[in-house]
C-alpha cells in the first residue's frame, strides 16, 4: 500500500508555510505528524498534490505554563505532553493522552493534528473544551483566537481556513477547589479509538457548592460538544449522585451519535451517561487533593 | 520529485534515492533492503514496523521518508553488536518471547527503547510500551515474561541468573537438550536480529511484481473488460483476465473444486480476482489495476445462509440448490428413546461469529520458472506440498516440476493452507513475462481473500438425566460458507464428527449444512470447525448443570471421556487424561472456594475442549500424482502414501546432521521439536542438527502445518530416519568396541555397550568410520497413519486420528455492569498433549491459543454491510486483544503417554484453542448473570441483556420455586 503521488515541500518558518500554501493552492495539505493523513492518503480517504510539511518550524512547538495559562505548541507530539508533568486540572489531559492510539503513534502525532483533524472521537477536544481551552490561528494577517468549543464544525471539517496554520492551543490556570477528568470507553485496553467519551470540570466554594461545572462529549455527535446548559444544571448543587444523574440526563439528550462497527446509537447514549456520572464523580474527588 | 538523500542507519550512512510519496518503510526495505523492518498492515495499526528514530519507537509506515532528515533511525539489524545478541534479544530467545518472529522485530525495538528509559519496568509499563505491537502467536506472555527478565542477561550474550520456567513436565539434566527439554527455538537468534527471511523480504534478480484486481460487487456479472489504459501505463509488463487463462478450476476438497483463477463470467464476492496485473514495481502495479475497466451487472447477493437457503434465493454457484454446499446427515445410537429417557432437556440457539486468522505475515509468493521448464515457487504457505499439488493441477504439469520453497512464515493458523490467488497468478505472470514475480496481499486483500472461520448458526438439544449423565444429543447446524467451497465439506463434517470425543454420548444426531453466500470463502482456522461448536456444547452443558444444581466441574467429570474408548462415531481414542485436567485446573483455580461465591460483576467459568493429532486420511485420495492422470481412486480406508518423511545425512566428518523433512515450520515451533526429537533417536545434541524443512527439492514430503499433525506424524518419520542412521552405524560400532551389533546404544554424542557406558567410542568416528567405508550416511523414515481409522458411514474418515488431544481451562473475569465491558483476569489451563516434547513450546502454543480465544469470544468479528463490503478489513475496525487485554495465563501439562505417537507425544497447536470460548462465556454469565449465546460476547450485547432481564425481572414478580 504506497502513497499516492505528491509532491513534498518543507517549510521552517510560519511566513514560509504560508507562502507555500498560497503558491500550491487548494490540492495541497500541511503535514506534521502524518499519522492520520497518511493513513487518509493511502486508503483514498483524501486527495492532495502537496504536502508541506511543517514539522520544524520552531514557534509551533514550545510547550510552556506560567501565570498566564498553559501553551501547548500544535507541532508538540502527544507523547511529549503525555510526558511532561502537568499541575491542577491541567492534569486531566494527561487522561487523554495516555489513551490515545499507541506510544510510537504517539511518539509522531501532534496535538494540533488532533484537533485540527476534526475526528469526532478525538480525545483532547473535550478535555479541552472543559479547561476553557483556546486555539490560536495564525495567518499572515495576524493571530485569531477561537476557543475549543467553537472550534468544530462538523466530522472533519473546522473553522480554520485553509490559509490558517494552527499555532498552538492556549489553557487558563487552574482555578483553585477545582477538578478535572476525561473519562472514555472503547472496545479494548489498548490501541483503542473511543466509542463515547466525556470530560468534566468542577470548580467547588467555600461551602462546598459547585460554583462551576462545564461537561463537554467526544465521539456521540459530529463533532466534540461542549453542553451549554450544564453550568445551568449544576451550578449552586452539591456534589452528589442526583446532581450526576441530572447531568448524566443533559448529556444523554445532548448526544446525537451513529450507529457503526463500535456500537449503535442507543448503546453509545448509554456510555453517554455513565461516563458522565464518573467523569464528575473523578473530577470532583480530585479536587484538594493531589489531582495528578 | 526524486531526490538523494543521506539517512543515518545503526550508525551508518544509508544514500538512498527517495522520492516524495516514499515512507522510511519503503526506503529501508525497498530500496535499502533492510528487510528486519516488516510491513504488516501499513497504516499504522500492527507496529511491525516499529524503527526508533533518535532513540524513540516510530511506525515506519507513517513516517515520511523525506521528513527524517538526519535523526538517528535503529533498526533491528542494528541492535546486535558484532553479532553478539543485547540482553533483552538474548532474553526474547531464552525466555520463548519469539514464535512466528513477524512481529519480534518492532516487540524488541519498543521494548529496547522502554529499557533504555527505565531499566527495571512494571508489567504495566512494559504492557503500555508494547500495546501499539500486535502478535497473534504468543498470547504476549512469552514477550512479558522476556522483557521483565532481560535484567538476568549479560551484555557478552550468557545468562547472569537463570529462572527455571515455571513449566511443571519433567526436565532432563541441563547437558541434554533433547526430548522433554525446554530447549530455546531453533530459528530464535535469526528471528530477533531480523536475519530470517520471510518471503516478502526476498528479492531476486530483475523481479517484476504482481497485483490483483479484486471484484467491488459481492455478486456479479462480468460484461467487459477494458485493460487498455492499465497496459499503457508505463512500467506495466503484462495484464492477465479471465479469458486470458485456464478453465481449469481449484480449490480444496477434491470434489468441489470451484474456483476460477481470474473470475470467468462471474463475481461471487467483494475481492474476487478479476484481473492480475505484472509490473517493474508494486506501486505501478497497484496503480495499473486501479486504471482496467470493468463493466458490472450487478445481481442480488446472499449474505447469510438462513436466507440463502430459502426457496428462490440467488445461486452463487449454480451447482449447489438452495445454495447447500454440503449437506451432512448423521444419527449415532437411538436418539429418540435418549430423549425418551433424559429428566432434563434443553434447547439452545447459539450463533459464531466470523473470525479471520489475521497471521502478522501477509500472504506473499514468488514465482521464477527456470530454463528446463521447472517452476520455482516462494510462497508462505503451511502446506507446501498441497500447493505443488495444486499448482500441478491448475498448471497442468507434473508435480516432478514444481519446487517449492518456503521462507520463514509469519503465523498461519490455517489461513495459509490452501492455494490461494497468489501463488497461481505469480506463476503465470512469471511465465508470461519470463522474468521472476512477486505478489503480496495487503491487510485489506488477506481479509477479502478470506478463508477465516466458518460462522456458524446452531440449534442445540441435549438430554440428561437427573444425575447430568448425558442421554442424548442432537446438533443442527448451518454454516456460512462464502462464496467457494474451500476446506468447508471438512469443516461441515468437524462441526460434528468432534464433539462426542469429549463426552460419552450414547446418542447423537447431527444435521449440518454448510451454505454458499457471496462473501470470501471461509475455511479452516485452529480447531477448525469445532471452536463454535464447542463453545455452544460447553456452555449448554453448564446451563444444564445449574439448572440441576451440578456443579460445572462435577458435571463434566461425570461425562468425562475416558481412554481407550470408541466413540458413538466410531472414533479410536487411546490416551485420555481429561479428567485429570478437570482436577487440575480446579484445583488451582481455586474453583470450589470461587464458583458462586463471587460479588456481582466477578465472574469464574469453565470450559473444555480437544482435538486430532494430525488428520487420519490425505485431503486427496490416491497417491502422489497429477491429480487428473487418472480418476480418484476409490477410497481405501488407509493411506495410499506416507503423510510425513524425513531423510537424515550426516555429514562426512560425523560432527552434524542435516535434517530433511517438508514439515512447514510457521511459527508453532515444528523446527524444533523435530530437532530434538531425531536427536533423541541418533543419540547426539539438537545442537547437532541443521534443519532443512522449506525446499522441496532438498526435503522429502510431508503435508504440512493443518490437523495438529507435525508433532505426532512428522515425530515419528524423523525419529524413524534417526534410528536408521543409527542401524548403519551399528557393526561399525560394534567392530571398534569389540561387541555385538544389538549392543549398540547411541547418546550424548557417544556410541556405547548398552550397560558398559564406559566402553564407548565418539559417534562421529563411528560415522567417519561409516562414510570412509561405504560413502554417505543417510537415514529415512516416514509415517502413514494406521490403517482402517473411522467408521463405515459417509464422512466417518473426518475426525479420525491416531491421537486425541484433551484439555480445560477456568477463566476468571471482570465485568464493568455498566458499560458491559470485560476484562480477563487470569486463565487456569492444563492439558493433556501426551508428553510434552519441549514444555517451553507447549505453553506457548497454549498462551498464544489463550489469546486468539479469549480475542475471538469477546471482540473479533468481520462484519458486512448490507452489499456484501467488508466494514473492517484492517486491524482497527478488527480487533484483536493487544498485550494490555492479555490475562495472565497458567499452562500446565498432566502427565501422559499416547502410545501411538512419537515418544509418546500427541498435540497442542489446535486443542488448546477448544476450551477457551467456552469458559470466556460462562465466566461471563457467571458474572453478569445473562448467558450471551451470540459471538462476539461484546459489551453492547452483554449490556442489552442485561437490561432485557431487568425489565423481565420487573414485570415478573418473583416467583417462589
Amino acid at each position: 500500500m504506497y502513497l499516492p503521488d505528491i509532491q513534498l515541500h518543507e517549510a521552517d518558518t510560519l511566513e514560509a508555510a504560508a507562502a507555500l500554501m498560497e503558491q500550491l493552492g487548494p490540492r495541497a495539505e500541511y503535514v506534521a505528524g502524518g499519522t492520520d493523513l497518511l493513513v487518509d492518503l493511502k486508503t483514498a480517504r483524501t486527495e492532495a498534490d502537496h504536502l508541506i510539511s511543517i514539522t520544524n518550524i520552531d514557534q509551533a512547538r514550545q510547550l510552556t505554563a506560567d501565570s498566564e495559562g498553559l501553551t501547548i505548541g500544535s507541532l508538540v507530539p502527544v507523547g511529549r505532553l503525555n510526558e511532561t508533568p502537568l499541575s491542577g486540572t491541567w492534569a486531566a489531559i494527561h487522561d487523554a493522552t495516555q489513551v490515545m492510539a499507541a506510544p510510537a503513534i504517539r511518539n509522531m502525532a501532534t496535538v494540533g493534528g488532533n484537533l485540527a483533524s476534526a475526528v469526532p472521537c478525538a480525545d483532547l477536544p473535550p478535555i479541552l473544551m472543559v479547561l476553557g481551552g483556546g486555539v490560536d490561528l495564525w495567518s499572515r494577517t495576524g493571530v485569531r483566537r477561537i476557543p475549543v468549543c467553537e472550534f468544530f464544525t462538523g466530522p472533519r471539517t473546522t473553522v480554520r481556513r485553509h490559509d490558517e496554520i494552527l499555532l498552538s492551543i492556549h489553557v487558563p490556570p487552574p482555578a483553585n477547589r477545582s477538578g478535572a477528568s476525561y473519562e472514555r470507553f472503547a472496545l479494548r485496553e489498548g490501541n483503542s479509538i473511543a466509542v463515547a467519551s466525556v470530560a468534566a470540570r468542577i470548580r467547588l466554594d467555600d461551602a462546598g457548592m459547585m460554583q462551576e461545572a462545564a461537561l463537554a462529549i467526544g465521539a456521540v455527535a459530529p463533532t466534540p460538544l461542549l453542553l451549554e446548559n450544564i453550568p445551568a444544571i449544576l451550578a449552586g448543587r452539591a456534589p452528589n449522585e442526583t446532581a450526576w444523574a441530572d447531568a448524566a440526563d443533559a448529556a444523554v439528550a445532548a448526544a446525537d451519535p451513529i450507529s457503526d462497527i463500535r456500537g449503535s446509537a442507543e448503546f453509545r447514549r448509554e456510555l453517554t451517561g455513565v461516563l458522565t456520572a464518573r467523569a464528575l464523580r473523578l473530577a470532583t474527588e480530585r479536587i484538594g487533593g493531589d489531582s495528578t | 520529485m526524486t531526490t538523494a538523500r543521506a539517512f543515518n542507519i545503526n550508525g551508518q550512512n544509508h544514500i538512498a534515492v527517495v522520492e516524495a510519496h516514499d515512507t522510511l518503510l519503503d526506503v529501508l526495505r525497498d530500496k535499502i533492503h533492510l528487510t528486519g523492518t516488516k510491513r504488516g498492515c501499513d497504516v499504522g495499526d500492527c507496529g511491525a514496523c516499529t524503527v526508533l528514530l533518535d532513540g524513540q519507537p516510530v511506525n515506519a509506515c507513517l513516517t515520511l521518508a523525506g521528513t527524517v532528515g538526519e535523526r538517528r533511525i535503529t533498526t533491528i539489524e542494528g541492535l546486535a553488536e558484532d553479532g553478539v545478541l543485547t540482553p533483552l534479544q538474548r532474553s526474547f530467545v531464552e525466555e520463548g518471547g519469539i514464535q512466528c518472529g513477524f512481529c519480534t522485530p518492532g516487540m524488541a525495538l519498543a521494548a529496547t527503547a522502554l529499557i533504555e528509559r527505565n531499566a527495571d519496568p512494571s508489567d504495566d509499563d512494559i504492557k503500555e510500551s508494547l500495546s501499539g505491537n500486535m502478535c497473534r502467536c504468543t498470547g504476549y506472555s512469552g514477550i512479558l515474561r522476556s522483557v521483565k527478565r532481560c535484567g538476568n542477561y549479560r551484555s557478552d550474550g550468557t545468562c547472569a541468573k537463570h529462572d527455571h520456567h515455571d513449566g511443571d513436565a519433567p526436565e532432563k539434566s541441563p547437558d541434554n537438550d533433547t526430548v522433554g527439554v525446554s530447549i530455546p527455538r531453533v530459528d530464535a537468534a535469526d528471528k530477533v536480529t531480523g536475519r530470517a527471511q520471510y518471503t516478502a523480504d526476498i528479492f531476486l534478480p530483475n523481479m517484476a511484481y504482481g497485483k490483483l484486481l479484486g471484484s467491488p460487487l459481492a455478486h456479479g456479472l462480468i460484461k467487459r473488460i477494458d485493460t487498455s489504459k492499465a497496459e499503457a501505463l508505463p512500467g506495466v509488463l503484462a495484464v492477465l483476465t479471465g479469458k486470458d487463462v485456464t478453465d481449469t478450476k481449484h480449490g480444496v476438497s477434491p470434489a468441489r473444486y470451484d474456483e476460477d483463477v481470474l473470475a470467468k463470467e462471474k463475481v461471487r464476492h467483494v475481492g474476487d480476482p478479476v484481473a492480475a496485473v505484472a509490473a517493474i514495481d508494486e506501486r505501478t502495479a497497484e496503480r495499473a489495476v486501479s486504471l482496467i475497466e470493468v463493466e458490472y451487472e450487478e445481481l442480488p447477493a446472499v449474505l447469510d445462509p438462513m436466507s440463502a437457503i430459502a426457496d428462490g434465493a440467488p445461486l452463487v454457484n449454480d451447482r449447489f440448490e438452495r445454495n447447500i454446499n454440503t449437506h451432512v446427515e448423521q444419527v449415532f445410537g437411538d436418539i429418540e428413546a435418549g430423549f425418551a429417557e433424559s429428566h432434563l432437556i434443553r434447547e439452545e440457539v447459539f450463533t459464531g461469529n466470523h473470525i479471520y486468522q489475521c497471521p502478522m505475515e501477509p500472504h506473499a509468493s514468488i514465482s521464477t520458472w527456470d530454463p528446463d521448464g521447472t517452476l520455482v515457487l516462494y510462497t508462505s504457505t503451511q502446506v507446501p506440498h498441497y500447493v505443488q499439488y495444486m499448482m500441478a493441477h491448475v498448471l497442468n504439469i507434473p508435480l516432478g516440476r514444481i519446487r517449492v520453497i518456503r521462507p520463514t512464515v509469519g503465523g498461519g493458523f490455517g489461513g495459509k493452507a490452501a492455494t490461494s490467488p497468489l501463488e497461481i497468478n505469480s506463476a503465470l505472470l512469471s511465465q508470461k513475462i519470463g522474468r521472476p514475480v512477486k505478489m503480496v496481499y495487503t491487510r485489506e486483500e488477506m481479509f477479502q481473500y478470506g478463508r477465516g472461520r466458518h460462522k456458524q448458526h446452531m440449534r442445540f438439544k441435549l438430554g440428561v438425566d437427573r444425575d447430568g449423565k448425558i442421554k442424548a444429543f442432537k446438533s443442527e447446524i448451518h454454516l456460512d460458507g462464502g462464496a467457494y467451497s474451500s476446506f468447508g465439506v471438512a469443516t461441515a463434517y468437524y462441526a460434528g464428527s468432534m464433539i462426542p470425543t469429549l463426552y460419552h454420548l450414547p446418542a447423537y444426531q447431527y444435521d449440518g449444512y454448510r451454505v454458499m453466500t457471496n462473501k470470501p470463502a471461509c475455511g479452516a482456522m485452529r480447531g477448525h470447525g469445532v471452536p463454535q461448536p464447542r463453545f455452544a456444547f460447553e456452555c449448554l452443558l453448564g446451563m444444564v448443570a445449574d439448572e440441576l444444581g451440578i456443579d460445572p466441574v462435577e458435571i463434566r467429570e461425570r461425562n468425562a471421556m475416558d481412554p481407550e474408548t470408541i466413540t458413538v462415531n466410531d472414533l479410536d481414542i487411546g490416551s485420555c487424561e481429561y479428567r485429570a485436567t478437570l482436577r487440575e485446573v480446579k484445583e488451582r483455580s481455586g474453583w470450589a472456594e470461587k464458583y458462586g461465591k463471587l460479588p456481582p460483576g466477578k465472574g469464574i467459568g469453565i470450559g473444555c475442549g480437544g482435538f486430532v493429532s494430525g488428520a487420519g486420511y490425505c485431503i486427496y485420495r490416491g497417491q502422489v500424482q497429477l491429480s487428473h492422470e487418472k480418476g480418484r481412486e476409490p477410497f481405501q480406508k488407509k493411506s495410499i502414501f506416507p503423510h510425513a518423511n524425513a531423510v537424515v545425512k550426516i555429514t562426512e566428518d560425523g560432527t552434524a546432521a542435516v535434517l530433511m523433512i517438508g514439515a512447514a515450520e510457521i511459527g508453532q515451533g515444528s523446527d524444533t521439536v523435530l530437532v530434538q526429537m531425531c536427536a533423541e533417536s541418533l543419540g547426539i545434541p539438537a545442537s547437532r542438527i541443521r534443519m532443512r524443512s522449506g525446499d522441496s527439492d532438498i526435503s522429502p514430503i510431508d503435508l504440512g502445518a493443518y490437523s495438529s499433525r507435525i508433532t505426532l506424524m512428522g515425530g515419528h518419520a524423523v525419529s524413524r530416519a534417526g534410528t536408521a542412521v543409527v542401524d548403519a552405524m551399528r557393526p561399525y560400532a560394534a567392530d571398534l568396541l569389540d561387541c555385538n551389533e544389538d549392543d549398540i546404544e547411541a547418546r550424548d554424542a557417544k556410541m556405547f555397550v548398552r550397560d558398559h557406558p564406559s566402553r564407548c567410542v565418539a559417534w562421529e568416528e563411528v560415522a567417519r568410520k561409516y562414510f570412509n567405508e561405504n560413502g554417505p550416511l543417510v537415514g529415512t523414515g516416514s509415517y502413514k497413519p494406521p490403517d482402517g481409522l473411522g467408521g463405515d458411514y459417509k464422512g466417518a474418515t473426518v475426525g479420525t486420528s491416531p491421537a486425541y488431544s484433551f484439555g480445560s481451562a477456568v477463566c476468571e473475569v471482570t465485568v464493568d455492569l455498566e458499560t458491559g465491558k470485560v476484562k480477563i483476569d487470569t486463565f487456569t489451563d492444563y492439558h493433556d498433549c501426551g508428553r510434552a516434547i519441549n514444555p517451553k513450546t507447549v505453553h506457548g502454543q497454549v498462551e498464544g491459543a489463550v489469546i486468539m480465544g479469549a480475542s475471538e469470544t469477546i471482540m473479533e468479528d468481520v462484519m458486512f454491510d448490507e452489499q456484501g463490503k467488508l466494514l473492517n478489513p484492517n486491524l482497527h475496525g478488527y480487533l484483536m486483544m493487544t498485550i494490555k487485554d492479555a490475562p495472565d495465563i497458567f499452562s500446565g501439562i498432566v502427565d501422559s503417554y499416547e502410545p501411538r505417537g512419537p515418544f509418546g507425544a500427541k498435540e497442542i497447536g489446535e486443542g488448546s484453542t477448544l476450551p477457551v470460548l467456552g469458559a470466556v462465556a460462562h465466566a461471563i454469565a457467571n458474572a453478569t448473570g445473562v448467558w450471551i449465546t451470540d459471538l462476539p460476547i461484546t459489551p453492547e450485547k452483554i449490556r442489552r441483556a442485561m437490561r432485557a432481564k431487568a425489565a423481565t425481572a420487573e414485570d415478573v414478580p418473583a416467583m417462589a420455586t
